[in-house]
């Protein structure tokens, strides 16, 4: 396993070069998991990306680095303690002013005159991150090819000169680091794995289109605007509308309009948006609309940390929505998981007629992870959609069954003339404020979800079947879980393992508690300070956990904190 | 056509909603759209409340909310009639935004404000065109404000088709909805109406002393000119104040809507190999 950062000001590239150092290690072969962090500006201000690479199970980020790229001082001076003596800090001392001699730094230093190598092949500055690009090709064992044909791949539209200069940028920091005879931190082969390196909104985006999206209206808010660009995108391939809303309650009313028009519509946002959305939710609740709805999790209060990340919504996804009405709330708690319950979304959420939430964050959904490709081709089929309807118009919207379920009819279909209300209403759509009805259509709302368990993602454990401590958790933990287990596993055998609940809502107990009752030491863990999920559980379960680990700094957790936890007792 | 429901409307006696529901009734027999085509979204309000009063494939939306309830379905479905019947709060107070933001888009729907110059439903509160001194349950001061132009707010924010009409009276009503409806892109309605429960000023002496016509020799393809019109305080005009068929529906200049309907266009089967491709 080997992990590599590059940190520097904001608009030095840094997005970039991770991007493109990762797909170099996943062309190799290797599995890769990068994490970002950056501020909420968009010049200037501290921004890393990190990239973790190795042959398997590589699914979160890690402390300590084998590379350091400092393209400035607080590149430096701010990831001091993720080095040791196996690090190797790659800067450029020409640019990078520090009391060299009083800096204490573990490892070893080589200053590699990005900027003048840059200067000298480019004529400015700019490729200077690619000059630390090459470097680090070397110092990882990388083929340089390989890096010259990603670099094609990915400057091709800015044309031939400037995919030259940069190649040849990367091609003299790959000499000037070889020509220091440093050797390579790793000896790798060329391996044909079929993945593809994408983030986690990118992997939302994909399932959409898998379930077959058509409209999406989404107003940009981090960390969920990269889904909108990626869908507004799509556009140019697939036959989907994508609006940039005037404001989320806009969002959410055009979604909701298509969805009764027939399309499959989505919208996507982060709480503060999802705050504004929240009249929006209790109208599709009352005319049983379908609706898929991804909340990207970031720090609040209000305006909170916009560029970090938390699961402190959960409780309020799960409630929010004046008067009762149930939901599907699903937690992705990796790439393909972001891929498989988005696509799972839209089917559920039209075949139940009901609001199906992907609630993410920051970490997983601009996190980027090597998979395996995906498959290409889906088919999809329409679920609860009056089509021949009874020609002497009887067809009634909201007819009260013994499972709660209706046909909708659609716009456009003859004799499917009907009212779609906001109000309480009668079986044909029209307002009520009758006793028996309104209970009747409330009861109605609420049972047509009774027997939908089977069809939600579960309660999984992951690692031995039987360990001294099991955490549980949920969402993009699991990325972080799942390397956590095996540092524990590696020293001494079976010592943990965790159950991560994949759907929140409707909560299934007995599943769970089948997985929680054969704990011997149970641990929560989740990113907030009100024990959110904790709290769930307990309502729905009666559990009490005695153990908890909760974070809520803008930081995910790193699995070596989860280590010394067990191993050092402290957190 | 057959546009009765089984419930009578529940307006008070000499309320102006009755004249816009029996205006638009005439007009959607006008029109002669095939039932299933036709969709009307209803704000919430006293207007609204024509929702249950009107066999159409209706949507009874929230407050202020109905304007891009109907964009959605028109952007999903641009083969369907879309026209949204409100109340001035929920489309000038409320729901602005969208308002403006809808003109803009220059999405084809048709939006009949129903404009009493107050809050109906909610027992007389002022809104955004109760006219400065009038004292409400909000404003027991009177309104300290001027009232909004809302033709003015239309088209500056793009809308291209913008009139106002009267609700007592009938036929032009009925004629500038058909207009409205047939026009191709985003249209606005003003109508005035009386509230003859809440409303004690703008009653019907005072729009037959108030309302005006637009000058004789009056084109309606100059917004300037629209925007003196809506400006005019010492009689109101009514009448169609601006159209143009320069600009382009939404609908119209979106490629992917080119093949057809949004929802015609449902992906049965989904390749997604050209999407993965930049993630190789
Ligand atoms: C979000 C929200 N806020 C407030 C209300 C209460 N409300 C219902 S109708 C209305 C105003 C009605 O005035 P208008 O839109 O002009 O319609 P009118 O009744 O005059 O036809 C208000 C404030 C509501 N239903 N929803
Ligand atoms: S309150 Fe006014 S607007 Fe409402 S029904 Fe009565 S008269 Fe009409």
């Amino acid at each position: 396993m080997n992990n590599w950062k590059i940190a520097g000001l904001a608009g030095a590239g840094i997005a970039v070069t991770g991007t493109l150092y990762g797909k170099l290690a996943m062309h190799h072969g290797l599995h890769v998991f990068s994490y970002g962090e950056y501020p909420s500006l968009i010049r200037g201000g501290h921004n890393t990306m990190q990239v973790t690479t190795g042959e398997h199970d590589i699914t979160t980020q890690q402390k300590i680095l084998d590379v350091l790229i400092a393209l400035n001082a607080d590149g430096i001076t701010l990831h001091k303690d993720e080095l040791d003596d196996k690090s190797v800090i790659l800067v450029d001392k020409s640019q990078v002013k520090l009391d060299w001699d009083k800096e204490k730094l573990s490892g070893t230093l080589i200053d590699l005159p990005m900027y003048p190598i840059s200067l000298e092949v480019t004529g400015s500055g700019l490729s200077a991150n690619m000059v630390a690009l090459g470097a680090s090709c070397y110092l990882m064992g990388f083929d340089i090819t390989i890096l010259h044909h990603l670099i094609k791949e990915t400057f091709g539209k800015k044309g031939e000169e400037i995919v030259t200069k940069n190649e040849l940028a990367a091609t003299k920091g790959y000499e000037y680091v070889k020509a220091r005879h440093l050797t390579a931190k790793q000896n790798v082969k060329v391996q044909q794995v079929d993945q593809i390196y994408l983030s986690g909104n990118e992997a939302v985006g994909l399932g959409a289109l898998a379930g077959g999206i058509q409209f999406y209206a989404a107003y940009p808010m981090t960390p969920a605007s990269s889904l909108l660009e990626f869908l507004a995108d799509a556009q140019k391939k697939y036959p989907i509308l994508v609006k940039h809303s005037e404001d989320e309650i806009g969002a959410i009313n055009q979604v909701i309009g298509a969805s009764y028009a027939g399309a499959r519509a989505m919208t996507g946002t982060s709480g503060g948006g999802f705050a504004l959305m929240v009249e929006g939710l209790s109208l599709a609740a009352i005319t049983e609309l379908p609706l898929v709805i991804m909340d990207g999790q970031r720090p609040g209060p209000a305006t909170g940390l916009p560029t970090w990340t938390t699961q402190a919504d959960l409780q309020f996804v799960l409630h929010a929505g004046h008067g009762e009405f149930k939901k599907i709330v699903l937690a992705p708690g990796d790439i393909e998981e972001c891929f498989t319950m988005t696509k799972l979304a839209f089917i559920l959420a039209e075949q139940w007629q009901t609001q199906v939430y992907l609630l993410t964050d920051k970490y997983l959904i601009e996190s980027s992870m090597s998979v395996p490709t995906f498959k290409d081709k889906y088919s999809n089929i329409r679920y609860n959609i009056g089509v021949d309807l009874p020609e002497d118009d009887t067809y009634k919207r909201y007819v009260l069954t013994d499972s709660g379920h209706s046909l909708r009819s659609v716009p456009g279909t003859p004799h499917g003339l009907s009212l779609t209300n906001s109000y309480e209403h009668d079986e044909y759509g029209y307002a009520t404020e009758e006793a028996a009805m309104s209970m009747a259509q409330i009861d109605k709302r609420l049972k047509k979800l009774d027997n939908i368990s089977s069809y939600l993602p579960k309660s999984i454990l992951y690692g031995p079947q039987t360990a001294d401590i099991t955490f549980v958790c949920w969402g993009s933990t699991k990325l972080v879980m799942q390397h956590a287990i095996n540092l524990l596993n590696q020293t001494k055998k079976d010592t943990a393992n965790f159950i991560q609940l994949g759907c929140l809502a409707p909560f299934d107990s007995s599943e769970f508690m089948e997985l929680a009752q054969k704990a011997k030491r149970l641990v929560m863990i989740e990113g907030n300070a009100l024990h959110q999920a904790e709290s769930l559980i307990r309502e729905h379960t009666g559990l009490e956990f005695k153990e908890r680990l909760n974070r809520y700094d803008g930081r995910p957790f790193y699995a070596e904190d989860i280590v010394s936890y067990i191993t050092g007792g402290t957190k | 056509m057959n546009l009765r429901t089984p419930i009578f409307p529940t307006w008070c006696p000499g309320c102006g909603d009755f004249g816009i529901w029996g205006a638009l009734k005439m007009a959607i027999t006008e029109l002669n759209i095939p039932e299933e085509k036709l969709v009307v979204v209803f704000d919430v309000g006293c207007s609204g409340n024509m929702a249950d009063f009107i066999r159409v494939y209706g949507f009874h939306a929230l407050h202020g909310r109905s304007i891009p309830v109907a964009e959605g379905i028109a952007m999903a479905n641009h083969d369907l009639t879309v026209i949204v019947v409100g109340g001035d709060g929920g489309l000038y107070g409320e729901g602005m935004g969208h308002f403006i933001a809808a003109a803009k888009t220059n999405v084809n729907i048709t939006v009949l404000v129903h404009n009493n110059q107050t809050y109906g439903l909610t027992k007389g509160q002022a809104s955004p065109t109760t006219m400065e001194g009038v004292i409400t349950g909000s404003t027991p001061f009177g309104v300290i404000e001027h009232p909004v132009n809302p033709l003015g707010i239309a088209l500056t924010a793009g809308a291209t088709w913008v009139g106002r009409s009267y609700a007592a009276n009938i036929p032009l009503t009925k004629d500038l909805i058909v207009k409205a409806v047939k026009h191709d892109g985003f249209s606005h309605l003003d109508i005035f109406q009386p509230c003859t429960t809440f409303n004690k000023l703008n009653t019907q002496a005072w729009f037959i002393e108030h309302l005006g016509q637009l000058p004789t020799d009056y084109v309606p393809n100059s917004k300037l000119k629209a925007w003196e019109q809506s400006e005019r305080e010492d009689k109101y005009p009514i009448g169609i104040f601006y159209e143009t068929n320069k600009v382009l529906p939404f609908h119209k200049r979106l490629p992917n809507l080119d093949k057809g309907t949004l929802i015609s266009q449902f992906p049965t089967s989904v390749d997604l190999t050209a999407a993965m491709s930049e993630f190789k």
